[in-house]
């Protein structure tokens, strides 16, 4: 029998302390991001006055000043170029192998597959100084193609594990009826596979989307050209030189910030979702 | 029977089959051996070689054996990053991972309210640029930020030199690391805790269970393998850490912050580069997290495969 459900003191207390706890933890999170927008509303001079306070009155300047110096207009779309082209390619060369491993026999399955799982967990700052070297030697240093082939190569260790497991989940049948209809596997592929794969091509897409956009230690050493950084690496920079002017360090900061944030809060569930699928194995 | 037709039909199907397959795999099996697997398999080679920058491919190269890599180990700045790795580590262990489940815990059993609220609070500081957060918290704890701010409200002859001091410079970077990443952790506790079936959890209330006997006897079990896989996560991303140290202290002061990634990147681009050196640091690093892989496979055929 169930007991019937009666509310202590302890009981009482307890979900006040757990309520705390949350309640602390959200403080903690907040406050630095929170002292860091407030402080961007401040002159420099004004913040060395008062380090805490809101500000008073909000001075707007530093964030026009902080684009123009951060070259604020190249970063973006640098880092929205990265990033879409990065996607599209890790979802359509993750599904093509994916589906060729899930649904077309072949020997060299076992091997190949399981060296892409390999990579999702071998960690990548260990090849930082062999890939900068083999850019180099390629010539593609300072391009964006000597970018773009590392983030996509990055991107599909975790890009085919999932495509691979989701389109083993398509019935053989469908596929196999439409080959006695007399389909090619081009055809398979772009009218049968893809439009099924959505749910999949969501989470890979929040991965690498996410991933990509702040990616910092490999852009950092293949590129040292302006035209071609993208926004972590432009935002480093008011760490550097520009540190004392804190007005303009904050605003900067904001900035980078708050694309992403805005990106979570709005696909907040996908997240976690990728996240914890991606975890998983990885 | 089988006309000619037939067979024809057969072998270019098959034929078909063959060419589809490599095409359909090639675009990523080219790119990922020429981002992942070459450069990994090349770094052993040039961890051999006298190989100092200049041309890379048909130059020649003398072979030098384990030299550089005993250069390594005589390092101490291989020790001391080796050691900050290990402290990332322990941050994680005994900080994020319990504290991680013990909130997952308590969403899951919604003994607080607002849980979405709270998830997303949590977790908010993962979506950040690491980037962002390093200078921002480079800021935080410097002597003219918040921190030091807050800290002489208690003591007004509060002295910072937290990012300063060779010997406590670490600490604040523990510090974000647990404010960084227990929020990660939640997330996999929390959606592998709603993988367990209620049914079970009710019936053994229904039993007269309380509390922590639901959790002792019931929930952990459940999460053994879980458990084991988040600590693995932890030293696996405690090889990965460098955003976050490069943007907050770059290693310093005195490369006492420095960990493995920012050793190997200090040895290859600060100064006068020793490539040979730097590759032997990277092949270091590939054989721990190999090391890792083949433990981990190994415990997952142990505990059984979880998805």
């Amino acid at each position: 029998m169930k007991k019937p459900y009666r509310l202590g003191f302890s009981d009482f207390l307890g979900k006040i302390l757990l309520y705390g706890v949350f309640w602390i933890f959200t403080f903690l999170t907040i406050y630095p991001l929170f002292w860091l927008v407030m402080s961007s509303f401040k002159t420099t001079q004004a913040f060395q006055m008062d380090r805490l306070g809101l500000p008073n009155p909000f001075f707007f300047g530093n964030y026009p000043m902080a684009w123009k110096i951060g070259k604020f207009d190249i970063l973006f779309g640098n880092s929205l170029f990265y990033t879409i082209t990065t996607t599209l390619a890790v979802l359509l060369f993750s599904f093509m192998a994916g589906f060729a491993f899930a649904k077309i026999k072949s020997k060299a399955t076992g091997w190949l597959y399981k060296s892409f799982v390999i990579g999702i967990l071998l960690t990548l700052q260990s090849i930082m100084v062999p890939l900068f070297l083999v850019t180099n030697a390629v010539g593609l240093y300072n391009t964006r193609l000597g970018i773009l082939i590392p983030y996509i190569g990055i991107g599909l260790p975790m890009g085919v594990y999932l495509g691979t497991e989701f389109i083993k989940s398509i019935p053989d049948a469908l596929i196999e009826s439409a080959r006695i209809d007399g389909a090619s596997y081009g055809r398979i592929f772009a009218s049968i596979v893809v439009p099924m794969t959505k749910p999949v091509a969501i989470t890979l897409s929040i991965l690498t989307f996410t991933g990509i956009w702040n990616e910092f230690m490999l852009i950092n050493i293949l590129a040292s050209k302006e035209t071609i950084k993208s926004l972590p690496v432009g935002i480093l920079k008011f760490s550097g030189a520009l540190a004392t002017d804190y007005g303009k360090q904050f605003a900067a900061l904001t900035i980078g910030m708050v694309p992403m944030l805005v990106f979570y809060l709005i696909f907040r569930k996908q997240i976690t979702q990728g996240v914890s699928a991606g975890a998983v194995k990885g | 029977m089988l006309t000619l037709e037939d067979s024809v039909k057969i072998t270019t199907s098959k034929g078909e089959e063959r060419w589809a397959y490599w095409l359909l795999v090639l675009p990523a099996v080219l790119l990922y051996f020429a981002v992942i697997t070459f450069p990994t398999i090349f770094s052993i080679y040039l961890s051999m070689t006298n190989f100092s920058g200049g041309q890379l491919f048909g130059s020649e190269l003398t072979f030098v054996g384990v030299r550089h890599y005993i250069e390594m180990f005589k390092d101490p700045y291989f020790w001391l990053a080796l050691k900050n790795n290990f402290y990332i580590i322990l941050v994680s262990v005994f900080g994020q991972i319990p504290i991680g489940f013990a909130l997952a815990y308590v969403l899951f059993r919604k003994l607080v309210g607002l849980q979405s609220f709270f998830q997303t609070m949590v977790y908010l500081p993962n979506t950040i640029s690491t980037i962002v957060i390093g200078v921002m918290f480079q800021s935080f704890f410097s002597p003219y930020g918040a921190y030091t701010e807050l800290l002489k409200k208690i003591n007004p002859t509060y002295e910072n030199t937290l990012m300063l001091d060779p010997n406590l410079a670490m600490i604040p970077v523990l510090i974000v690391i647990l404010w960084m990443y227990t929020g990660y952790y939640m997330i996999i506790f929390l959606a592998n805790l709603q993988k367990i079936d209620i049914s079970v959890i009710e019936a053994t209330k229904i039993d007269g269970a309380n509390e922590w006997q639901t959790l002792r006897y019931v929930i952990l079990p459940a999460l053994s393998g879980v458990i084991v896989t988040t600590a693995i996560l932890a030293i696996s991303g405690s090889l990965k850490s460098f955003d976050l140290i490069f943007a907050m202290t770059a290693g310093n002061p005195a490369r006492r912050t420095s960990v493995l990634s920012i050793y190997m990147f200090d040895n290859a681009f600060r100064g006068a580069p020793n490539y040979p050196l730097a590759n032997a640091i990277s092949t270091f690093m590939v054989v721990l997290s190999l090391l890792l892989i083949i433990i981990i496979q190994k415990l997952e055929q142990r505990f059984g495969g979880r998805e």
